[in-house]
């Protein structure tokens, strides 16, 4: 029995998660809670349900199926309590109008490999896979063991990380990660805390080990206005990159929040609304990083 | 003379709109259709080739014309491709072969046709001349041609009285070609005052008068001539304009080289030659086609590929529609540019696999030459180049069959008993039985409809012969044969389907709810459909929301893809037709996903009555939940060798996928992907449905906004809502 981990997604034909044409497989589990994350339903490794109410056509399917009765019909009307739900996620199959995902599914490395292996026929020259999340090193042993199986039919893999692990994490799939995609929030260590709640020491300590083991490392930088976009903290950004020789940075604008995910996820207090990157602000966050002579886009 | 397109474009667009030639010239048209009639009365005896040569001679004497300054191309009376002079001609002589030849099949046919099982047509709409050969000879040399091969017959004893009608003919409409050309050239000499360009078509058709074209303008001008000649007076559509950079680069070296024409003339004159068909406008779409593979293993591809892609570009046209036979070989700079098109929304462009053609030809017996040079014809049809005509025989309703074993071999809406009788619902005890039922009234239609084709083709020639064609043919001048009934090398005819995947989505609706289920029974699921859900709703949504749908990458779903597709094309490909050739299974319905829809009632599908249903190899609208790699998997299950008639995916991506360079490049993956696996031709739509919602609202936002339809693309604001909301549907589940 190969080791069993949690995904909450398989994105197929993902072209912008490294190189060339690739299949992404979203793990749960994040040790940072960044104010601007996209992806609130990675945050915890447990399974979490998801409720749009405005998809929702009141048919009453799921009422039948919850063992926990997590799911009620009320005059016509659609109540959902999530104190009693348990995310089996029996009710995602019964909803006819696809407003309840569960996000959480274990999955054994094989039925992992069976999924990307799917796709290799698209991958091109370049592409390959790509672990994501939440933060995949949280769940270390199942990425060791799935990028070992990638690495043993020749697939080109790539691990996108926050680098908030233990260095043991990363040096363990050292040899079977061709490229690390590194998400860089910022420079400044309090201001790290105050925007992920942990301060960037291993973040940085783990970067600079992983350069001096020579690993292939292109450092994304999720721009959100007013948290790390001003030209103080690029530009520390830029002086710190510059020293480890990183291969590529890659600005990543911040689109609109995803709200209605939040909401539906009964997470409306964890949500911040920042206003999306403007065009100019990431041509300048770009130009910081290349008039310093890295290879930025 | 140069540099005045702009200011042109507006002629250039109403030139096939309206009446813009000069009326002291000659007849207005319908003076000109009341005389033709008058003219060819006395002549009902005579072979059906003769009248039609003297009708075509009458109209080019008599035709209005013009040669304006505002164009670099001549202007012919008959402009209008919806009341063309020879129409009478054609209505009344086929109503004579359906009178005399087929009266005794036409009244199940027309039940056919009335329910909406198929739509058939005598097709004479897919013919394409040998183009390398008018190039070399022109008018002149092909009327020479033509006499040559009649002398030979005479000197051997071999003219028959039919061949003499044959020879004949084509000698009568070649000097008619010429003759109509003097007149161009003499009205443009007389009209000219001093104007340069005039002077300079009056140069061009002097030369065309005389011989080859010897420059890229006239050889332009000998391809539009061909096709008005062809299509408007003829009543021969000319459904490819050619392999355009191939033909034309010796031309366009030449110019370039001897100091003729520069660079930025020869662009002015592809825009103009691209509008005469901006402005014909045809729905369809008018077809040319760039790339392929020489002989010696290199692309075809070279600079005027790029520059009719980059004319083409500033256009903003969506036809003609140019296909692109892509290899392995291809530059991937010209695929780039191709995809940047696309993703701009200038999409009348269909990439063609030349591999997957190739091992797809020589499965059905052409010879390794014959399966690299094929042309590209109608919207990704393909065949050997210039020794291969083939009509579409007949659509089919693969819904249809379906209905059929559900009312017992009866049409739900008209009630006539047109399929076979299979049994009443209760008798299909078992999924297994209901498929064997499907299969069985599937394989009437077929074989109807093939019967039905077999008969009528056997009279094309005396509904309408290819006279301006059969010049162009060596081998119809060989034989003295009709070049577009019987005398070409292959003479073949598609039948062709529509709703292929909703048909597959609708057994697996069965499959899944009636009998693995039990969530409905045959009877109540019938009496659903003859509702159109009505009272049903929650069962619908049930069906809609199913994962087992076509397109998805489903093992259990795609195996009775691969199996249907395998019955269809096994009863077609190969029989041999009623014109020496053989049928050949085509997977692509035209526009009649829409008209055959119209005809059908609800499906088990989730598909509300009438509605449209899927087209070519691929699935619902909408339904393809599991992205582009999953779509292309299931799609390329079925082996496209069994379909020599084409084999057409339509792709649906977000603008985000595919933005900068790396979209570039996974765009460039995804064909070769396809390619890889066998798959034929492949186009795209790049939409964000908030574009299409917002579009719906305020079209006049959107005026230039296209979609790719079948094989052609149209402006979003000329669709119905209905097919509109369509697109929608399916836009709904591409995301970023």
């Amino acid at each position: 029995m190969s080791t069993t981990g949690i995904i909450f997604d398989v994105k197929r034909f993902a072209v912008h998660d490294g190189p060339g044409v690739r299949t992404t497989l979203f793990l749960k589990g994040c040790p940072l809670r960044c104010l601007w994350c996209h992806n609130p339903e990675s945050m915890l490794v447990q399974p979490r349900l998801a409720y749009y109410v405005h998809k929702c056509l009141h048919c009453g399917e799921c009422v039948s199926v919850c063992p926990t009765h997590a799911h009620a019909l009320f005059d016509g009307k659609h109540a959902f309590d999530r104190s009693v739900c348990t995310a089996c996620g029996a009710c995602e199959e019964a909803c006819l109008g696809s407003a309840l995902k569960n996000y959480g599914e274990a999955i054994s490395v094989d039925e992992a490999v069976q999924i990307v292996i799917e796709d290799r026929d698209f991958y091109g020259e370049d592409g390959g896979v790509t672990l994501s999340g939440g933060e995949p090193l949280f769940q270390m042993e199942f990425c060791c063991d799935f990028l070992k199986q990638l690495k043993a039919l020749g697939i080109h893999t790539a691990v996108d990380t926050c680098g908030c692990v233990a260095w043991s994490a990363l040096e363990k799939v050292l040899s079977v990660a061709d490229i690390f995609l590194w998400d860089f929030k910022h420079s400044d260590r309090e201001e790290h805390r105050r925007l992920t709640g942990l301060p960037n020491d291993l973040i940085l300590e783990n970067l600079n080990k992983l350069v001096e083991c020579g690993a292939r490392i292109e450092v994304r930088i999720p721009l959100v206005p007013g948290c790390n976009d001003s030209e103080e903290n690029l530009s520390a950004t830029a002086k710190i990159l510059k020293k480890l020789h990183v291969e590529r940075v890659r600005i990543l604008p911040y689109h609109a929040l995803a709200r209605t995910k939040y909401e539906a996820l009964g997470m409306k207090n964890a949500i911040h609304d920042f206003s999306p990157s403007e065009p100019e602000i990431v041509l300048c966050a770009v130009d910081i990083f290349r008039s310093r002579g890295i290879n930025a886009e | 003379m140069f540099s005045t397109f702009k200011q042109d474009r507006t002629y250039l667009t109403q030139k096939f709109r309206k009446d813009v030639c000069d009326p002291v010239t000659g007849l207005d048209l319908n003076t000109l259709k009341e005389r033709l009639k008058e003219f060819t009365e006395p002549l009902v005896g005579e072979s059906h080739t003769v009248i039609k040569a003297k009708a075509f001679e009458y109209v080019t004497k008599n035709v209005q014309i013009d040669v304006n300054p505002h164009d670099w191309f001549v202007s012919f009376g008959c402009w209008n491709r919806y009341d063309r002079p020879l129409n009478y001609l054609l209505k009344k002589w086929n109503s004579v072969v359906d009178q005399k030849h087929l009266s005794e099949i036409i009244p199940l046919i027309n039940e056919f046709t009335k329910s909406g099982a198929v739509a058939m047509w005598k097709d004479f709409d897919h013919s394409v001349p040998d183009w390398d050969a008018v190039f070399r000879l022109g008018f002149p040399g092909l009327r020479k041609r033509a006499r040559q091969y009649k002398d030979e017959r005479e000197q051997s004893g071999m003219l028959t009285d039919e061949a003499k009608i044959y020879f004949d003919s084509i000698e009568t409409v070649y000097s008619a070609i010429l003759e109509m050309l003097e007149r161009f050239h003499a009205y443009a000499l007389a009209n000219a005052d001093g104007n340069e360009r005039v002077l300079s078509v009056a140069r061009c058709l002097k030369t065309l008068i005389h011989g080859a074209p010897t420059n890229t303008y006239e050889a332009l001008q000998l391809i539009y001539t061909y096709f008005v000649f062809g299509e408007h007076i003829d009543h021969m559509q000319v459904r490819s304009l050619g392999n355009l950079d191939r033909i034309l680069y010796s031309y366009y070296k030449k110019d370039l080289g001897d100091g003729l024409f520069t660079e930025e003339n020869i662009r002015e004159f592809f825009a103009y030659f691209l509008m005469q068909w901006g402005s014909i406008n045809n729905y369809w779409g008018h077809p040319l086609y760039l790339g392929g593979t020489k002989e010696n293993g290199e692309t075809e591809i070279n600079e005027l590929s790029y520059l009719i892609l980059d004319v083409f570009d500033t256009l903003s046209i969506p036809t003609p529609k140019i296909q692109l036979k892509i290899n392995r070989n291809t530059p991937v700079p010209f695929v780039n540019k191709a995809m940047d098109m696309i993703r701009r929304g200038h999409s009348s462009l269909v990439f063609v696999c030349e591999p997957s053609v190739k091992r797809t030809m020589m499965a059905a017996g052409y010879s390794e030459a014959e399966a690299r040079t094929f042309d590209i014809t109608g919207c990704y049809e393909f065949g050997p180049r210039a020794c291969h005509n083939s009509t579409a025989g007949a659509y089919l309703n693969l819904l249809k069959p379906l209905e059929w074993v559900l009312n017992n071999g009866s049409d739900p809406a008209t009630g006539v008993a047109v399929g076979l009788e299979t049994g009443g619902v209760e008798q299909y005890t078992t999924f297994d039985s209901f498929y064997s039922a499907y299969i069985r009234q599937l394989g009437h239609l077929i074989e109807t409809s093939i019967q039905y084709v077999t008969e009528a083709e056997k009279y094309l020639h005396e509904i309408n012969p290819a006279i301006v064609l059969s010049a162009s043919i060596e081998n119809s001048l060989k034989t003295a044969k009709d070049a577009f009934s019987n005398g070409t090398v292959y003479n073949n005819t598609s039948i062709l389907c529509a709703g292929f995947g909703t048909l597959i989505d609708a057994l697996m609706a069965v499959k899944e709810f009636v009998y693995e289920k039990n969530a409905v029974s045959l009877r109540e699921l019938q009496n659903a459909l003859k509702n159109n859900w009505i009272g049903y709703e929650k069962l619908r949504l049930k069906v809609l929301h199913s994962k087992n749908k076509f397109g998805n990458g489903i093992a259990a779903v795609d195996t009775y893809a691969v199996a249907v597709a395998s019955f269809y094309a096994g009863k077609i490909n190969l029989r041999p037709n009623a014109r020496g050739g053989f049928y050949r299974a085509s997977i692509h319905p035209a526009r009649t996903f829409i008209t055959l829809g119209e005809k059908t009632g609800a499906t088990p599908d989730g598909r509300m009555s009438g509605d449209e249903m899927s087209k070519n190899a691929s699935p619902t609208m909408g339904m393809d939940r599991n992205g582009v790699t999953a779509l292309i998997k299931s799609v390329t299950s079925i082996d496209s060798a069994m379909f020599p008639g084409d084999f057409p995916l339509d792709v649906m991506m977000h603008p985000a996928t595919v933005q900068g360079d790396d979209g570039l490049a996974a765009m460039r993956t995804l064909l070769n992907a396809y390619m890889e696996k066998h798959g034929i031709a492949i186009h795209f739509n790049i939409f964000d449905v908030k574009v299409l919602l917002d579009a719906q609202k305020y079209p006049e936002k959107y005026e230039s906004l296209q979609v790719r339809v079948c094989g052609w693309n149209v402006r979003f604001n000329d669709i119905a809502k209905k097919e509109q909301d369509a697109y929608i549907r399916r836009a709904f589940n591409i995301c970023e």
